[in-house]
Parts: structure tokens; C-alpha cells; sequence
């Protein structure tokens, strides 16, 4: 017999009124570690994104800059255009090491989810180091470089004349193929930039313009001058740094709301179960008397009542954990809908140090929870075993 | 109705001068215990009789270190009860006194065995062989991993008896043991004290039950708080079955 052991059999006694207390400190563990991981995997996912594009500065047409930010890295059409002009502009900024414009659209396959059709320069190589090609690059008319997704689904092969999706009879030819890179280009199908402009009657056009500076830390410097040139009038200049601050900013102040609401429900699952042991000592007066009758001290009982009550706020934090990753794909899904700005991997990251701090927390509350309770078993007299009126179950 | 011969040392386990234990109730206050005069031997059984609200209670828990005299003087096992910490009176119990109660005192939610062992992890000690033995002993190795529910009254109180006895306590206290039990549940506990008691344990028990009034070596009887009567330790050999017989008997009249 053990401590642990004698304490966890307590269990035995109450099993419904146990698993409501523990269901109490399940959920409230549940959200505080569902905030915990979304906040590490937006902030991750974000910033990967972001990473990808492999720009420091992302031109757009004028609008709100988060759908455009978005566009750029899912994939859709674009309501409004960049001219060819503003390139020559951009270009004669001298912090400005690479600019690759991108015309991009998307359209309906039957059968098929939207197909994302981005018509770019060879230059994009320079922003996408991590891309591995299997073939080359487009660099004929009607040439097609597919991400391994697309390929896939459709059964592409190397050097294959395929049916364009969403294009009717139009047909291009599979010059090359992206090795997966668990992004949304997997499923993009990339051509030569005059070709998208031709094909999709936007000569002279582009959706956005991806910037990449000499140095990163010119960066407020380049952006000011790409504001102040003409073409900075009609565009919109988005610093991706900047971009990211301002979400993560965006994303902070919810995650308070959410992290107070995790606190409220924490002290409340507290206040559930210090009153559910506090009933239970008053329930159990004549066992605890007998108890201190046969040797146990005051300590002794504190310990065991406070065991208990850890016990169960640790068994919620673990229910509550495991609800977590259960849940994980569904609180997802609305968490994604209520951002304007959602990356497209996935937003919850765990980690072991979440984990550890949730089961922390748990084990914190259950020592709180735990200490009047406890204070008010360690009081019942050992004479209580003789005197009172009920306890034995 | 045999002679009984004790060995008995010189000094009392116990000792009581004066004894008195007064409870407020409201305004008014009760002496539970009224001066109260008597001693314990060391291999002694005592049984402690009298109607009910008589003190017997109150004697126990004055006696099992559960409760402190108002006045009076209370030896237990050399030491002063009077002026004993709470730790002291912590250790006293735990280390040699055994308790035996009327409802069992048994935890539901533990096995026979598990409840057997319960006062080895308040002394921080490991049960080992001692709760197989103390199974054995009062013949409930098969219902070793049985819970209370599960058990008879007897059974149930046999299993108090060997958790009593975990510790290798020098006095067992026992308040009304038989209280619950059926005739014949009752005489195989009556035989159960009787045998600790031959092996050498201090027995003292507050009792309705004749038959265990009678294996006892002498009864006190209280009323109302006093020291009514008692067989003196020594005329043990002679008197204590009869006179306890006897004071039950007339207990039972008292509370009719």
C-alpha cells in the first residue's frame, strides 16, 4: 500500500461524481492547451509561409493587404491588376536584388477542387532555393511545371501532353515537376508569365510583384522609395516583416481574450473540485477519524486528501490533453474561418514543453484546490470514528 | 464458570486519578467522566460496562488518546496523557494501542488485505508477511483480496481485529466489538479476544455482551460518569466471570 495508491482508490467510491470533477478540469485543460498550440502553430505556420514566398516585399494592387498576402500564398484570382509600368519602377530601386512578377489566377475543374494556374519568370528560381525539379523549367510556349500534388492527382508524367483543367481544349506539355514541398505550390501548376497573360487575356499584367532585397535590412529604406516612386501610388507595398508583426499582433490580442477565458475555466474546474472534496470529506468524517485512530497524523491526512485532489486534477489534465488532439482538426477548421489570415499547413503544434506546462498547470490548480479540503480533513478528530453519525459507505 | 489465572506486572498500562471530562452543551456542561478511579495491568482483559451515556465512550477516548481530561490524572504506558503533544498521542496510537469499533471502521474502497495494512503506511512501515499472518490468524486468507461489502459481520470485524493488531500494539480497545453481530458471529469474537488476550495482549473492551463481559478477567461498571464498581485485580482469579455476569446483567435492567 501506498499513498498514491490508497489515494487513487478513492476513486473507487464516487466513479460519477469523480469523472464530472475530472471532465471539469479535462475541458478547462483542453483550452488552455488548444490556445498553447495554435498560438506556436499560427506562429510557426505564418511564418513558413511567409518564408516561402522568398520575398522581403510582396506589391500588390490596392486593397486590403491580408487577402492579398493570402491570395499570393493559396492561390486565387485576383480582382485587379499591376502593370507592366510599375516593373521598370521597381527595378530602378537599388536595394532591390530581384523582382519576379506573377500573374495568377484560379478556375473551376469539373470534378476537382480549384485549379491555380501562376504564370512567372525563371527568376522565381532565385526566390524558391528549395525547390527541387525533376525537368526543367518552362521555357517554350505552352510548357508546364506542375507541384507533385497536381501531378499526382491527375496521373501526369514528365514530358506528357496534358489537357490544361478548367481550359477546355487547350492542352500544355509537363516540362517539369516539383519534388513535394508540403506547401500550397504542390498543387499549383506554373507556365511562362507571357503565356498566363496570354492565355488568361491579361497582356501587359500582373496580379503581384515579389520583391527581393540586396540586404534585409534595408528594408524600411526600400519600401519607403517603392511608396514614393509613381507606380507606389496605385500599389499596395507590403513589407512581409511587417505583414507578420501586424497578424501576430492581430492573432495576440484574441489569444488574451482566449487565454483569460482558459483562466476562468480553470479557477472555476478549482472551485468544482475543491467542493467536490470538500463533500467528500464531510462524507468521509468517520473513516478519516478512524484513520487518525490507528496512527495516522494530521500530516498524514492532509496528504492523503491533497493526494487525492491532485490526483484528479492531473487525470483531467491528461483527459484533457488527450481531448486536445482529438479535437485538434475540428477547432481547427474554426479557428481557420474566423482569421483573416490563415497559413495553409496545419495551426495546432504541439509540443512536449506544452504538454508539460498544461499538466503543470493541472497539478498547480489541483494543490490549490486541494488545501482546504485537505485542511479540513487533517481537522476531524480520530473520536469522530466513534461519535459520528455516518461515513462508512 | 473456571478459575482464571493471570500474570499480571506491576505497573498498570494504565492509570486513572481523578479522572473527569466535561462537554459543553450550550449552556449547560456534562461530566461525562466524574472522578473516575482505576487501573489497568499489563495481559489484563477489562471489560468496561454500564447503560448507555454512562462515559464509556468518553473513557475510550480518553483512554486511546482521542480526547484529553478536563481534570484528573490519565497514565498511559508510564506517560502523562494530560501532557502529551499531539504528535505523542499520535505515536501512542499508532505504535501500541490497537482499535477495534462497533461499525468496523473498514474502507470500502480497499481489498481485506489492503485494509489489513493500512497502519503500516501511517507507521512508514511496509506491511510484508505481517498482514498474510494476521489473515491466517483470524482465518480469512481466502477473502484476502474480497472487499468489505462482499464480507459477513463477523468476517468484517475479524478484519478490524487484524488491522488492529498490525502494528504489534501492547492494548487492544475495543468499543462494543460485538455490537452488530448475531449471537454466534459474536462468541467467535468473544474466543478471538479471549485467544490475543492469552497470547499476552491488554485487552480492554466496552461492552453490552455478557458473554464477553465474562471472559473478561474484570468489568467496571461506569453510571453516570462514576466508577460504580469494579472487580479488584486482585481477586481476578476468582471473581471476574461471575461479577461480570452479574453487572451486565444489571446493566441491562438499568437501561430497560
Amino acid at each position: 500500500m501506498t499513498w498514491l495508491k490508497l489515494a487513487f482508490k478513492e476513486w473507487r467510491r464516487r466513479p460519477l461524481r469523480t469523472a464530472v470533477t475530472t471532465a471539469g478540469v479535462a475541458i478547462a485543460t483542453a483550452a488552455l492547451f488548444s490556445l498553447l498550440a495554435f498560438q506556436k502553430g499560427y506562429r510557426n505556420g505564418v511564418q513558413e509561409e511567409l518564408d516561402r514566398l522568398g520575398a522581403h516585399v510582396l506589391l500588390v494592387p490596392k486593397g486590403c493587404p491580408y487577402d492579398a498576402a493570402s491570395m499570393a500564398l493559396h492561390g486565387a484570382s485576383w480582382p485587379c491588376y499591376l502593370e507592366q509600368r510599375y516593373l521598370g519602377e521597381v527595378r530602378t530601386v537599388p536595394e532591390v536584388a530581384t523582382v519576379a512578377p506573377v500573374f495568377m489566377t484560379a478556375l473551376d475543374a469539373p470534378g476537382s477542387k480549384q485549379i491555380v494556374y501562376v504564370g512567372v519568370e525563371s527568376n522565381i528560381l532565385a526566390l524558391r532555393p528549395a525547390w527541387r525539379i525533376r525537368g526543367t523549367f518552362p521555357n517554350h510556349t505552352d510548357e508546364l511545371l506542375v507541384g507533385a500534388e497536381i501531378a499526382g492527382r491527375n496521373g501526369w508524367e514528365l514530358g506528357q501532353q496534358v489537357s490544361l483543367p478548367g481550359l477546355g481544349n487547350r492542352f500544355g506539355r509537363i516540362s517539369g515537376v516539383v519534388a513535394p514541398t508540403q506547401t500550397a505550390d504542390d498543387s499549383f501548376i506554373h507556365l511562362r508569365l507571357e503565356d498566363a497573360q496570354r492565355r488568361f487575356n491579361h497582356p501587359g499584367q500582373f496580379t503581384h510583384i515579389l520583391v527581393r532585397l540586396r540586404n534585409p535590412n534595408d528594408l524600411d529604406k526600400a519600401v519607403a522609395q517603392l511608396r514614393g516612386c509613381d507606380a507606389g501610388l496605385s500599389m499596395n507595398v507590403i513589407p512581409l516583416a511587417h505583414l507578420f508583426k501586424t497578424i501576430q499582433s492581430l492573432v495576440n490580442s484574441t489569444r488574451l481574450l482566449l487565454g483569460c477565458i482558459a483562466a476562468v475555466a480553470l479557477l472555476i474546474a478549482g472551485a468544482g473540485v475543491a467542493n467536490t472534496i470538500l463533500v467528500a470529506v464531510a462524507e468521509r468524517q468517520r473513516e478519516l477519524g478512524m484513520m487518525r485512530a490507528v496512527g495516522a497524523s494530521r500530516s498524514d491526512v492532509f496528504r492523503l486528501v491533497w493526494l487525492e485532489t491532485i490526483q484528479t486534477c492531473f487525470a483531467g489534465g491528461l483527459a484533457g490533453i488527450a481531448i486536445s488532439f482529438l479535437a485538434s482538426r475540428g477547432v481547427e477548421t474554426w479557428v481557420r474561418s474566423m482569421l483573416p489570415f490563415g497559413p495553409s499547413g496545419s495551426m495546432i503544434h504541439w509540443e512536449w514543453g506544452t504538454v508539460t506546462i498544461c499538466l503543470l498547470c493541472a497539478l498547480i490548480l489541483g494543490s490549490l484546490a486541494g488545501l482546504l479540503p485537505a485542511s479540513r480533513a487533517a481537522a476531524v478528530p480520530p473520536m469522530m470514528t466513534i461519535r459520528g453519525d455516518g461515513g462508512w459507505a | 464458570m473456571g478459575m482464571k489465572s493471570i500474570q499480571l506486572s506491576e505497573n498498570p498500562i494504565i492509570s486513572a486519578k481523578a479522572l473527569t471530562k466535561i462537554y459543553p452543551r450550550g449552556r449547560e456542561q456534562v461530566r461525562a467522566l466524574d472522578n473516575a478511579d482505576f487501573e489497568i495491568q499489563s495481559g489484563e482483559f477489562v471489560a468496561i460496562i454500564g447503560p448507555s451515556g454512562a462515559g464509556k465512550s468518553t473513557l475510550l477516548h480518553m483512554v486511546g488518546c482521542m480526547d484529553a481530561p478536563t481534570s484528573g490524572t490519565l497514565t498511559l504506558f508510564g506517560q502523562a496523557a494530560e501532557r502529551m503533544t499531539e504528535r505523542q498521542r499520535t505515536r501512542l496510537r499508532r505504535e501500541r494501542i490497537g482499535f477495534v469499533f462497533q461499525h468496523f471502521g473498514l474502507i470500502p474502497t480497499l481489498s481485506v488485505a489492503e485494509n489489513i495494512s493500512l497502519p503500516t503506511l501511517f507507521a512508514r512501515r511496509k506491511a510484508g508477511h505481517r498482514a498474510e499472518e494476521l489473515l491466517t490468524a483470524v482465518g480469512l486468507s481466502h477473502r484476502r483480496d474480497h472487499r468489505p461489502h462482499e464480507l459477513s459481520g463477523g468476517e468484517m470485524q475479524r478484519v478490524a481485529i487484524a488491522r488492529a493488531l498490525m502494528n504489534n500494539p501492547e492494548l487492544i480497545l475495543a468499543d462494543e466489538p460485538t455490537g452488530n453481530l448475531d449471537a454466534a458471529t459474536g462468541e467467535a469474537i468473544v474466543d478471538l479476544f479471549a485467544r490475543l488476550n492469552r497470547e499476552g495482549l491488554t485487552v480492554l473492551v466496552i461492552t453490552h455482551n455478557p458473554r464477553l463481559a465474562a471472559a473478561a478477567h474484570r468489568c467496571i461498571e461506569l453510571v453516570d460518569g462514576r466508577v460504580k464498581r469494579a472487580s479488584a485485580s486482585e481477586s481476578l482469579a476468582y471473581s471476574a466471570p461471575f461479577f461480570c455476569n452479574w453487572l451486565v446483567r444489571r446493566s441491562f435492567n438499568v437501561i430497560r
